[in-house]
């Protein structure tokens, strides 16, 4: 085949590996993402916080500064669990915004135009199909939780006079770990319900309104009943206790309306697996025609 | 060993038993699947590529097992299917690059093969424009092209002049005739329009509510076909169908003088004249034809394939 021969010929050279062809699907999904300058917008957005988070440890570890606020103010610039929550709280949140801007911009151009048969009609699977899409969102949220989150780490780790990293390596690992499980749980969120949605606009508020709309359901039922089971429907409060547990930092809430961890972790994996379910009745090369 | 082998393939969806007990072999290097709304063509197409899993039987393409080997399957074929089927927010290059990579070309490999393919398709001067500006034509132009791009063995082809314009359509089947004389892609096209099926086909596959009701060499049927008659009488009809049944012509009599005949090799139409002329019959018309794929489909649809076995007007005898 050549273009100014307008002939055909067969390809007769090499193929990359059967493997590559998800970091394919990741490379193209995570181009569409970013192609918007709102996502570049978000991101921006996203990234403003851990400029005042890098402000206040460098002034918690600079003498001038600590001579200026006083004992008092010491407290206040104090870097440890609970700092580094509300930290990991922040960004996370704003990992929500983000994702129900770009898991919609992930999958829904293949939706809109029905180009699964022809995606799947090449050699890839429909898990193939789906953790491709899965790592594009995975990395896109990654830059806007556990990696700035543990840079700030480290940088608190550098800035201190004192071994402070090795004495807090715990908290390292809870940014860590809670940043993958709601990243992993908001990938999956996002994928499941934009995969249902043609709109990508209509998405983005549906995965908005899937995490809120079950917290305040859970809300009425914790107030009507007076029971903290309630609050297994509110997302928001059950991974703010995860993360608050992880991190090791004090609980700030009411203990009497605490969860038990096995309880959160039960309901973030039904989560996962609704969402899994979701996508598997959608993502299908053809639709089956019932009668 | 065929192109496609099926060994009872039997497909199931939604407790609906979709393709029944198909049997075959097929080795054209252009195959014609033909059938009505619903006689499961898709559903072969979709169970050669691996979508559905067969409840009995095997499916086999170049050997590999449908659904064991889907993926050593279609990383060798092309596959263009019948509806929209594309990512619009796309550009058209870009687009086609993407799904050669998937099949398994490097990046900058696929990117040039992108190129040439639109090229090839007719769509080069329009390959920067995002694909849901396209056309309809268009549209089935791109699929071709990233149906081609990696260089596929074998090339799907689902309704592939579905709703163009007589000239598009003709650019599609000059396409299609192109790369089957190219010779390096076998092709399987599913088509409601005989015409295309005749056109760019030499073996054709006749599916009827999930079950083959003809499988044969297009070109193979046409010689061993002997010539059609119609003819237009005025008289003793049925007594100069007697005669001319005497000859050895296989004949049906319709109402208004009307007889369709098949005429034996050794006997020409000047003997039925003779024979006419002797009986005091008029012959008014004589329209004398080869059959035609749509008389294989006709049949097919008619009767099951025992009859067709022993002989093509024995229902209407």
């Amino acid at each position: 085949m050549a273009v100014y021969k307008h002939s055909y010929s067969a390809y007769t050279g090499k193929v990359t590996p059967a493997w590559m062809r998800v970091f394919v699907l990741s490379r193209y999904a995570f181009d569409e993402a970013w192609s918007s300058k709102i996502s570049i917008g978000l991101l921006v957005f996203c990234l403003l916080p851990c400029l005042t988070s890098i402000v206040v440890i460098y002034l918690a570890n600079n003498p001038l500064a600590q001579a200026l606020v006083g004992a008092k103010g010491n407290q206040i610039l104090a870097i440890d669990a609970a700092f580094f929550l509300k930290t990991l709280e922040g960004q996370c949140w704003l990992a929500l915004v983000l994702a129900s801007w770009i898991a919609p911009r992930v999958i829904t151009f293949d939706l809109a135009d029905s180009a699964l048969p022809i995606l799947l009609s090449h050699p890839i699977s429909r898990f193939g199909y789906l953790f491709g899409k899965f790592i594009a969102l995975f990395v896109s949220l990654s830059i806007v939780t556990w990696i700035p989150c543990l840079l700030l780490f480290a940088y608190e780790g550098y800035s201190s006079p004192i071994p402070w990293v090795v004495a807090n390596l715990h908290i390292a690992v809870g940014l860590l770990a809670g940043s993958i499980i709601w990243i992993t749980l908001l990938a999956f969120i996002g994928l499941a319900l934009s995969s249902w949605v043609k709109w990508r606009v209509v998405a983005t508020g549906i995965i908005f309104a899937a995490v809120f709309i079950p917290a305040g359901v859970g809300g009425i039922v914790t107030a009507v009943l007076r029971t903290q089971w309630g609050f297994l429907l509110n997302l928001p409060f059950m991974i703010s206790s995860l993360w608050q547990r992880l991190l090791g930092a004090p609980a700030p809430i009411n203990p009497r309306w605490s969860l038990p961890t096995g309880a959160i972790v039960t309901m973030l994996i039904l989560a996962c697996i609704v969402c899994i379910g979701m996508l598997n009745k959608r993502i299908r090369a053809r639709e089956v025609v019932r009668g | 060993m065929g192109i496609i082998d099926l060994d009872q393939l039997e497909v199931r969806l939604a407790n609906r038993t979709v393709l029944n007990g198909l049997t075959g072999e097929l080795r054209g290097n252009a195959i014609g699947l033909l059938g009505p709304n619903g006689a499961g063509k898709s559903t072969l197409i979709n169970t050669l590529l691996g979508f559905h899993l067969p409840s009995n039987g095997t499916a086999r393409v170049f050997g590999l097992d449908s659904h064991r080997d889907r993926g050593q399957i279609r990383g060798g074929i092309g596959y263009m299917p019948e509806n929209d089927s594309f990512i619009g927010n796309m550009s058209g290059v870009r687009f086609v690059r993407y799904m050669a990579e998937l099949a398994g070309l490097p990046p900058d490999v696929a990117l040039e093969r992108a190129h040439e393919a639109l090229f090839y398709v007719g769509l080069g001067e329009v390959r920067y424009r995002k694909v849901n500006s396209y056309s309809l034509g268009m549209k089935q132009l791109i699929k071709l092209a990233q149906a081609l791009a990696h260089g596929p063995k074998l090339l799907i082809l689902d309704e592939p002049t579905n709703g163009l314009d007589p000239m598009a359509r003709t650019r599609m089947i000059q396409l299609i005739k192109d790369i089957r004389k190219e010779g390096s892609i076998r092709l399987l096209i599913s088509s409601h329009l005989l015409r295309d099926i005749d056109e760019t086909c030499d073996e054709v596959l006749i599916l009827k509510n999930g079950q083959i009701a003809a499988l044969c060499n297009i070109e193979e049927e046409r010689r061993s076909n002997r010539s059609f008659i119609e003819l237009e009488t005025v008289g003793a009809t049925e007594r100069f169908s007697v005669s001319i049944r005497g000859l050895g012509c296989e004949c049906a009599c319709y109402p208004g003088g009307r007889i369709k005949l098949i005429l034996p090799d050794n006997i020409e139409a000047r003997d039925l004249y003779v024979i006419a002329s002797e009986q005091g019959v008029q012959i008014r018309r004589m329209n004398q034809r080869r059959d035609s794929l749509e008389d294989i489909f006709l049949r097919a649809m008619d009767n099951d394939m025992e009859r067709m076995g022993n002989g093509r007007l024995q229902t209407q005898l």
